[in-house]
């Protein structure tokens, strides 16, 4: 380590666009916004910024050129990174692994998409269609896989074959996630449901519904890393970071493949909580990754939060919702919140490090553990923060 | 859900030279004796960049599987619904399929299944899978 970085690193800074049906904004547009909200978070200039890290969406933008679009000169970093829906926490373990380093002192990471049009529904926005299809690709979205619900549902009704699973099991997550989304001001939906209201959503790909579903947001996410010691003479409080880790499992399509059982987490949670020096057991809540209701499932058995296959009875305990022994998406996540791929939990992470979720912040935040999932369950990565000092 | 029409690209001539003649092509690795999916580029054991073409037997068994349902129309109707699925192979390679004439009520892991090849009016002849026998 070099001098000056002996605490650590930490996130200094939180900027967020307003998110959702947010138009007349492209992604660079937006991500420049949200950098330069969550610098001015931080109380630093974007000048104060030696590192940039950018992650797109579905439209491919922004990429590195956004550091021209905010003026910055002399950077130390600059890198558009891409392990989809587990870029957020690759991006936070980059920045802190070049802070360690020396390489960079003060990092922004910024995520941007806007993939909703005007006019236009939600579901159309990860919809493929075409007149013709060519390649192997193009044949199985012509024999109907258009988009990737077709693809988690096989993982979920796999994982309910195998272990019971039911869909109400799934449904008690959508109903815990939107109960904490009521008390997030930023929600896209915070109209509390009932497992009766899961029950009767459409079909989206069985066995899942609507309301198994993420959203679908425009917007921009950017947070800012430096060494703890720095931090800690910035505008708001630091957001430790103490363990990161990746998991990329490579599940091949073949006999005896673990597709649909599990996930990254397996690799990534353990590294993570080792070098965080923490067990399951000392997580004060979690931000899981919930493109759908059935990644927060199987993560937490991935996690070891539950054994493997008792996912589904863990969440309808009640557990994960406001009140629960393990509050999980406290901010609605991505299924009742805003879409921002890993920035989602992550993002909800710092606020709730802060004790900054108003009326839903949850009883303890010592440790937050933060998950991202890319791909079809083919990227993971895990992230614990804290609002103290490692090993304080 | 329709399905669509399938062009060639070039990559995918045996296979489709395959399902005009209701025969299922996949790839194999002839040093390791392994077969693979039709879209596998080179062998992941033997780190083999050329896999060859060959023959598989159609037969299949179902790992798993959904049923899509397109977004409603403003009048309440709505696409037939489409039964995609992962199947294993006989010889060991799961595909995404659709599955064609099956029984709802008895989909279950490990149902045995057979190729049934169909010829379009436009473009490529594809396969779905179906119930043995």
């Amino acid at each position: 380590m070099t001098e000056g970085t002996g605490g650590g690193t930490a996130i200094a800074g939180l900027g967020m666009t307003e998110l959702g049906r947010v138009y007349g904004r492209s992604p660079r547009r937006l991500a420049a916004d949200a950098v330069r909200l969550a610098a001015a978070d931080a109380g630093l200039a974007l000048g104060d910024l030696d590192g940039l890290l950018v992650s797109h969406g579905m439209g491919g933008s922004p990429g590195i050129e956004l550091a021209d679009t905010l003026g910055l000169r002399d950077l130390r970093l600059l890198s558009q990174l891409n392990s989809f829906g587990a870029t957020a926490g690759a991006m936070v373990s980059y920045a802190a692994q070049s802070i360690l380093s020396g390489a960079a002192s003060t990092v922004a990471c910024v995520f941007a998409d806007a993939p909703l049009k005007p006019e236009r529904s939600a579901g159309s926005a990860y919809h493929r269609d075409a007149p013709e299809w060519y390649g192997f690709g193009g044949m199985t979205a012509a024999l109907g896989f258009r988009s990737v619900n077709a693809f988690y549902a096989l993982a979920a009704r796999r994982h309910m074959e195998r272990y019971g699973t039911t869909g109400d099991q799934l449904g008690a997550i959508a109903v815990a996630t939107r109960a904490w989304a009521a008390g997030n001001p930023r929600a896209q939906m915070r109209e509390p449901i009932t497992l009766d209201d899961h029950r009767a959503s459409r079909w989206v790909a069985e066995p899942l519904r609507l309301l198994d579903c993420c959203l679908v947001s425009n917007g921009a996410v950017a947070i800012i890393v430096t060494g703890a010691d720095r931090a800690r003479d910035l505008a708001r409080p630091p957001v430790h970071v103490w363990g990161w880790g990746q998991g990329h499992p490579g599940h091949r399509k073949e006999r005896g493949s673990d597709f649909g059982l599990t996930t990254g987490a397996l690799t990534s949670g353990p590294i993570a909580m080792k070098m965080a020096g923490v067990t399951p057991g000392d997580i004060s809540q979690c931000q899981l990754y919930d493109c759908y209701t059935y990644t927060v499932l199987v993560s937490l058995e991935d996690y070891g939060f539950c054994a493997k296959g008792e996912g589904g009875a863990f969440a309808a305990s009640g557990a994960l919702g406001p009140g629960g022994a393990l509050p999980t998406n406290t901010g609605g996540g991505q299924l009742s919140s805003y879409y921002m791929w890993g920035m989602t939990p992550l993002s909800e992470a710092v606020i709730q490090a802060r004790g900054d979720g108003g009326e839903r912040q949850a009883g303890r935040n010592d440790v937050i553990l933060v998950s991202g999932n890319g791909g079809i369950l083919d990227h993971h990565s895990t992230l614990i923060l804290s609002p103290h000092p490692k090993g304080a | 859900m329709e399905i669509g029409v399938l062009r060639r690209d070039g990559r995918t001539d045996p296979f489709f030279d395959g399902t005009a003649r209701d025969r299922l092509v996949i790839r194999r690795c002839a040093a390791c004796d392994r077969w693979f999916a039709p879209d596998q580029a080179g062998c992941p054991e033997c780190g083999a960049g050329e896999l060859e073409w060959a023959e598989a037997a159609g037969t299949a068994t179902l790992v798993t599987w959904t049923v899509t349902h397109g977004r409603p129309a403003a009048d309440g109707t709505a696409p037939p619904p489409a039964f995609l699925a992962l199947v294993e192979l006989t010889e060991g390679p799961w595909l995404h399929a659709r599955l064609d004439g099956i029984d709802p009520a008895a989909l279950r892991e490990g149902l045995p299944l057979r190729a049934r090849f169909r010829h379009p009016g436009a473009g490529e002849s594809y396969v779905l899978f179906g119930p043995e026998g």
